[in-house]
């Protein structure tokens, strides 16, 4: 089992297991909704201020969650759209978290603390319901515990060691992970293991979102934390229901003594909230009392986000498509395969709308060979000597690159995949779903699944068409969120929009751009245009004309 | 082998490589075009390796070897409802391969064109005296009315192609209508075959004292 195993946090594809188990050297994609942070499963012997578990009466009609974790999915695996009262939630699908620049556009982040079972993660997950947004991040201090030295973990084992206190955190890891989950980057959020007392060899990988709510009981404790807060909440709920919630919870749920539960509550658990958690409360925007049940105070907050998001909100294709660049010269990262009688004839049969099926994808695929091809040539490659057969030696050239990667937008990414096969030898293989939401005509990331070595790559990242580009750029910023240096990607695809070409290289100046032929203007289907059509529909036989060309041919 | 028959060979490459008139022509040296010359002519290749790479060398010289024939403008309407000035390729050819080792290169060649008739001619060259003779032939009845892809991957000196330049005159094809596909040449080869059919057109991918001799062998285990 590799060292790496990612915590499954998307809900959107059901290609990927949600299990998470049993896959090697994957990070795991974390697109598609909520992201699940899941916290350590309680153990009895677990010392630690737990998530209260909240009372589910205030979810009476929905799968809420798994009561034995604190995985926050509310918004389930099963179902990518959430009923919340009135409003309705689409999970599925990541919108945009850059700028036509391809500029990362920051997160908003609130903050949220409160004393252990005062209702932080009901009003987390209230905040999340009625933001009506669906790329929300939740991280959990709770992930952050120190590694335990032995001494220390046998002083935990016997109740004496203190978890309410801040240097039970560590401060720094949470900073990093926060400032660049802040950012939009990706993170791998350790997972905490309460029985060792040190991180499990596994990772979960949560993704910048719109919205990144980060919630534990020391939350405000570091200022350098309170610093990238957006809007910080305080959870105010009185000591006795605390109490009460944490005895029932610890005995009912946990199997734990009275009496233990007492002595660590009154030994650590409310020394803790008088001396580091209540003086935090002056750093709070808005105090909240009564937890999740405080629907006025809720509402307050998701206003609040809402004129916040709203500010920064943009719609990137529309910006994409209006940006239009006539009469520029192509930018120099732009290559185009030169236009012979044979590419010139292959673009003839393939764009023709007459063309039978079986042919469309035969010369779909030489077009494709000889686009992977010329490809090649911008790998780096170096001069080397070599011995050959016949005894002389010979000046050469080999390429220079530690590893490639291919990375398939899918849907129509997919068909080239073959042909890089064709090309290089046993080469890996990422993938990534972008899908256009048809009501925003906006891209969505759904799903995605990278090698986990892929920053050490150089990657050819593909898809059939590029027009406006907006799902090439997301494809672009997700390569680059998971550090991979922007000169080590080459776009692949077989037609590209003028106006595409130019967001994509005015965007990212680094990229290749890699094309069989540059069509001049994007219609306001956002097609190319004199163009091919749905790459993906001609190609897998799914659109409506395929359907009725060979009804005919039938008959 | 010592460093000054490189030298040399790499400067009759470049000088030579002029002398050869408009009907030879060489597909692009590109870094990706080197580096698949590389791998074939590096003796730690392995075999699967060879194939993959050899494969992909052909496929380059096919699909140029195929612009080589004629084609016509035409207008098409793309699915959007636009026209798109195109062309479409002219029927009216073949391929005639040279056993065994430009049988390597016919299914580069299918991979191109699914339907190309191919003829085939046996010449058995004597490995010590270079001597070659024709032994089998298989062509298109119709063969003096196309366009000819003749294919043999390795000259070193050009008898083998001779015999079977011969054999399609025989069979009344045009001198101008046989384009010849070729991986590696000698120089003496391209100017032996040139001198002796001007009106031929030649395409390799790289002109070379030294010819992987092994080509053959290699790719079909035989070694």
């Amino acid at each position: 089992m590799s060292a790496f195993k990612f915590e499954r946090a998307s809900s959107a594809s059901s290609e990927a297991d949600s299990s998470g188990s049993g896959e090697d050297h994957e990070t795991e994609g974390a697109d598609g909704d909520v992201t699940k942070l899941q916290a350590p499963k309680p153990k009895s012997e677990a010392k630690s201020p737990k998530y209260p578990q909240s009372p589910s009466k205030s979810f009476p009609k929905k799968k809420v969650r798994n009561p034995s974790t604190s995985t926050i999915d509310t918004i389930n695996k099963s179902s990518r759209v959430y009923h919340t009262g009135l409003r309705v939630l689409y999970t599925a699908g990541r919108p945009p978290w850059y700028d036509t620049h391809g500029d990362l556009t920051e997160a908003f982040v609130i903050g949220v603390c409160g004393g252990s079972a005062s209702g932080k993660t009901t009003v987390a997950k209230r905040i999340i319901e009625d933001l009506d947004v669906p790329w929300v991040s939740l991280l959990s201090m709770d992930s952050f515990y120190k590694v335990l030295g032995e001494k220390e973990h046998e002083a935990a084992n016997k109740n004496n060691y203190n978890f309410d206190h801040p240097d039970a955190f560590d401060f720094e890891l949470l900073n990093k992970t926060l400032k660049r989950l802040r950012s939009g980057k990706k993170v791998d959020v350790p997972v905490y293991n309460f029985v060792s007392h040190s991180r499990e060899n596994v990772t979960k990988t949560i993704y910048g979102a719109n919205v990144v709510i980060f919630e534990g009981i020391m939350s405000f404790v570091n200022k350098d934390l309170l610093e990238l807060m957006d809007l910080k909440v305080f959870v105010d709920t009185d000591s006795d229901i605390r109490l009460a919630r944490r005895m029932k919870r610890d005995i009912t749920e946990r199997g734990r003594e009275l009496e233990g539960v007492l002595k660590q509550y009154n030994k650590y658990v409310k020394p803790a909230f008088e001396h580091y958690i209540a003086p935090t409360m002056t750093y709070a925007d808005i105090i909240v009392p009564r937890g999740g049940d405080n629907k006025v105070a809720i509402d307050l907050i998701v206003r609040h986000v809402h004129s916040q998001l709203k500010k920064r909100g943009f719609s990137l294709r529309q910006s994409l498509a209006n940006s239009g660049n006539n009469g520029q010269p192509p930018p120099s990262s732009l290559y185009v395969l030169e236009s012979s009688p044979q590419v010139k004839g292959i673009h003839t049969f393939i764009r023709n709308k007459d063309t039978p099926r079986d042919e469309f994808i035969f010369y779909s695929k030489r077009l494709m060979r000889l686009l992977f091809e010329y490809a090649m040539n911008f790998l780096p490659h170096k001069k080397v000597r070599v011995e050959t057969v016949q005894g002389v030696q010979y000046e050469g050239s080999r390429l220079d690159s530690k590893k490639i990667v291919g990375v398939s937008i899918l849907r129509a990414g997919e068909t080239m995949e073959q042909a890089l096969c064709e090309v290089y030898k046993d080469i890996t293989i990422g993938k990534i779903l972008i899908q256009t939401n048809s009501i925003t005509g906006e891209p969505e990331l759904h799903y995605l699944r990278l090698p986990k070595d892929i920053k050490e790559s150089h990657v050819m990242l593909m898809d059939a068409t590029v027009a406006t580009g907006a799902a090439a750029m997301m494809a672009i910023r997700v390569l680059l969120d998971h550090d991979v240096p922007e000169e080590n990607i080459i776009l692949l695809s077989m037609l590209m929009g003028d106006s595409g070409v130019h967001s994509i290289a005015y965007a990212f100046p680094k990229v290749k751009l890699v094309t069989t032929a540059v069509d001049k203007e994007v219609n306001d289907k956002f097609h190319i245009v004199p163009g091919i059509g749905n790459f993906g529909d001609r190609y897998f036989g799914t659109d409506y004309s395929s359907f009725k060309t060979e009804q005919v041919t039938a008959s | 082998m010592e460093p000054d028959l490189i030298q040399d060979s790499l400067k009759v490459d470049t000088v030579e490589d002029l002398d050869f008139g408009p009907k030879f022509k060489k597909i692009k040296s590109t870094e990706n075009v080197r580096e698949l010359q590389t791998v074939l002519r590096d003796k730690a290749t392995s075999r699967s390796d060879f194939v993959f790479y050899a494969d992909r060398l052909i496929r380059l010289v096919v699909e140029e070897g195929l612009n080589q024939l004629p084609y016509k403008d035409c207008e098409i309407t793309t699915p959007t409802g636009c026209k798109y000035d195109g062309l479409v390729y002219e029927k009216g050819n073949c391929c005639v391969s040279i056993m065994r080792s430009g049988e390597a290169m016919e299914q580069g060649l299918r991979d191109c064109c699914r339907s190309i008739r191919i003829g085939k001619i046996l010449v058995h060259s004597d490995e010590d005296t270079h001597d070659a003779k024709v032994v089998y032939s298989k062509l298109p009845p119709d063969i003096a009315y196309r366009k000819v892809l003749l294919m043999y991957p390795i000259m070193s000196t050009g008898n083998t192609v001779i015999k079977a330049l011969h054999v399609l005159k025989e069979n009344k094809v045009l001198e101008k209508n046989i384009i010849l596909l070729n991986l590696f040449i000698t120089p003496q080869a391209a100017k032996t075959v040139i001198a002796k059919f001007p009106d031929l057109t030649i395409l390799t991918s790289e002109v070379h004292q030294v010819a992987p001799n092994h080509f053959g062998q290699k790719y079909f285990g035989t070694a």
